[in-house]
């Protein structure tokens, strides 16, 4: 009873072994020109109109200029789901599964809002559409969650799921062929110590990934693993946050100024 | 019930992960615990095999079959199949065209549901049913009826994958179903392959390989062979579970081998988590 193979360059190959890695593989950008963009839940959602109308109000004056992929943070609602969740020890995947249910809450009320001007809500499911929606003049808005969910690994150090919203949109960003991804927060970026505890926190406007892992902070603006994922990325190299409660900040990221933080692979 | 909480600008509610910052590893540590809620510790996840069982054929197939329905009933079983050839070759043929990594791991799910779907059909008298892997709240209900659910392996990562310092989809089958078993409070994984368990490396092309009737996942992980039969992400993964204690790996060419693993006899490979 012989295996039935289709000959193929990988054929006999363990999938699984370092080794059986040296193909000649120069992958496709599927669509480097598109501005992939969280918008963030803690910092922009839950602090209502305040932040989201102006915030929403700079990215629909660029809607014809660029193509705009918007991505939703959970916010104090996924926190609720992980702190019952943890409550009840339950497993690392179920938060990952269960938290992602605020992002895509969050995305659905964008939309809405967003619907005069194109706002669609998209699923993980209709990614592969984007060129359709871009095409019509959509603004694509999706989950920031990657959809591991219930397979997500388990943490190491507690319950909370790594690959959260800025995993996702890093991700997304990743695997679209974007250079940039752009993250809105309530904060200029990066701080050598937290600013909404300490006033005269420094402001960091650049670093390098490896320097951000080597400081080993106990705090990080950014999901831990993606620094991680910088590292062996093939094309987003290059995370940028900005402030969103400072009108002209996304447009000036839009338009390619390195305001804000920048997060960078060297 | 909680109380909404506002005042600096953003409406919060109330908890005890209320305005902190996910990524402080204090914060995380609050969320952990001594014990972990197992949801479904019965239940036995079996791995069978895509080139290794499926590929190969009725004369493959037929026997395990026969083995899987005179279990039935007698243990709580979840079958997951892998892709095999077909994978191979999309991953073979997407690497050639360019498509980026995460496409690939978008494409290689596709490949085992035809494994799924031929399962099913050989097994549905017996009981069986292709379940999609997203629907195991269900399981409740097709365990006490004594059913054989059957799903695909490869985690739902999609485009998603993270990027890996090879060319190849880090998160693949085999890890797959053991997230899936570790979720669920599983206590033991049996992959069914087509090698008596794990060897030093990979007996197909080397004549010496030893076979390793039983190590535990410390000994692996601090000398894992170079050619594996399960996939790397799945003992990385199992570092930090803290369900399944056993992963055993048996060959399905040998009548009557997963019969023995069901049973509890340590036949094959059994790779135990031990003290980690």
């Amino acid at each position: 009873m012989e295996r039935k193979t289709i000959e193929s360059t990988l054929a006999d190959t363990l999938l699984t072994s370092p080794s059986s890695a040296h193909f000649d593989y120069t992958p496709t950008a599927m669509m480097p020109d598109v501005k992939v963009i969280k918008i963030g839940g803690q910092s922009i959602l839950d602090r209502g109109k305040a932040a989201v109308f102006p915030v929403l109000d700079e990215l629909v004056l660029a809607k014809d200029q660029y193509k705009l992929l918007l991505c939703c943070g959970g916010g104090t609602r996924a926190r609720h789901i992980y702190s019952v969740a943890a409550d009840l020890e339950l497993p690392t995947g179920v938060l990952a599964a269960l938290g992602g249910y605020v992002p895509r809450q969050n995305a659905r009320m964008v939309q809405m809002l967003l619907a005069k001007h194109g706002g669609i809500y998209i699923m993980n499911d209709d990614f592969e559409k984007l060129p359709l929606y871009f095409r019509l003049g959509c603004i694509p808005i999706m989950t920031g969650m990657p959809p591991f969910g219930y397979w997500e690994k388990a943490g190491e150090n507690g319950r909370i799921p790594a690959n959260r919203t800025d995993a996702g949109v890093f991700l997304t960003a990743e695997v679209l062929g974007a250079k940039r991804a752009i993250f809105i927060k309530d904060e200029d970026g990066l701080y050598e110590t937290d600013p909404k505890k300490n006033p005269k926190a420094k402001h960091i406007p650049r670093i390098s990934v490896d320097e951000l892992i080597e400081r080993n902070l106990d705090d990080l603006i950014v999901e831990r693993v993606v620094l991680e994922y910088l590292k062996n990325a093939r094309f987003c190299t290059e995370l940028q946050i900005v402030n969103g409660m400072k009108p002209g900040q996304i447009t000036a990221a839009l338009a390619g100024e390195d305001v804000g933080t920048l997060i960078v692979r060297e | 019930m909680a109380k909404l909480i506002t005042g600096d600008g953003r409406t919060h509610i109330e908890s005890t992960l209320m305005r902190e910052s996910l990524v402080d590893r204090r914060v995380v540590a609050q969320t952990n615990s001594e014990r972990e809620h197992t949801i479904l510790p019965d239940v036995t996840l079996v791995g069978i095999g895509g080139q290794s069982i499926f590929d190969r054929g009725r004369e493959a197939v037929l026997p395990l079959v026969a083995e899987i329905a005179a279990v039935r009933g007698k243990y709580k079983l979840v079958i997951g199949v892998g892709g095999g050839t077909r994978v191979r070759h999309t991953i073979s043929i997407a690497y050639d065209l360019g498509i980026p990594q995460g496409g690939v791991a978008q494409l290689v799910g596709a490949m085992e549901e035809a494994n799924a779907v031929f399962l099913n059909a050989l097994l549905a008298k017996h009981g069986s049913m292709v379940m999609p892997r997203e629907h195991f709240w269900e399981l409740p209900l097709y365990l006490e009826s004594h059913m054989i659910p059957i799903t695909i392996s490869i985690p739902p990562y999609h485009f998603w994958e993270p990027p890996s310092g090879s060319p190849l989809p880090a998160h693949g089958s085999d890890f797959g179903l053991f997230q899936y078993a570790e979720v669920l409070g599983m206590k033991r994984v049996i992959f069914v392959k087509d090698e008596i368990g794990l060897y030093d490396k990979d007996p197909k092309r080397h004549k010496d390989a030893k076979h390793i009737p039983r190590t535990t996942l410390g000994a692996l992980l601090a000398d894992m062979p170079e050619e594996l039969i399960l996939d790397r992400m799945l003992f990385e993964a199992w570092r930090t579970a803290r369900h399944v204690q056993r992963v055993q790996i048996v060959s399905g060419l040998e009548r009557g081998m997963l019969t023995r693993a069901l049973a509890g006899e340590d036949v094959g490979t059994v790779i135990e988590k031990g003290a980690h």
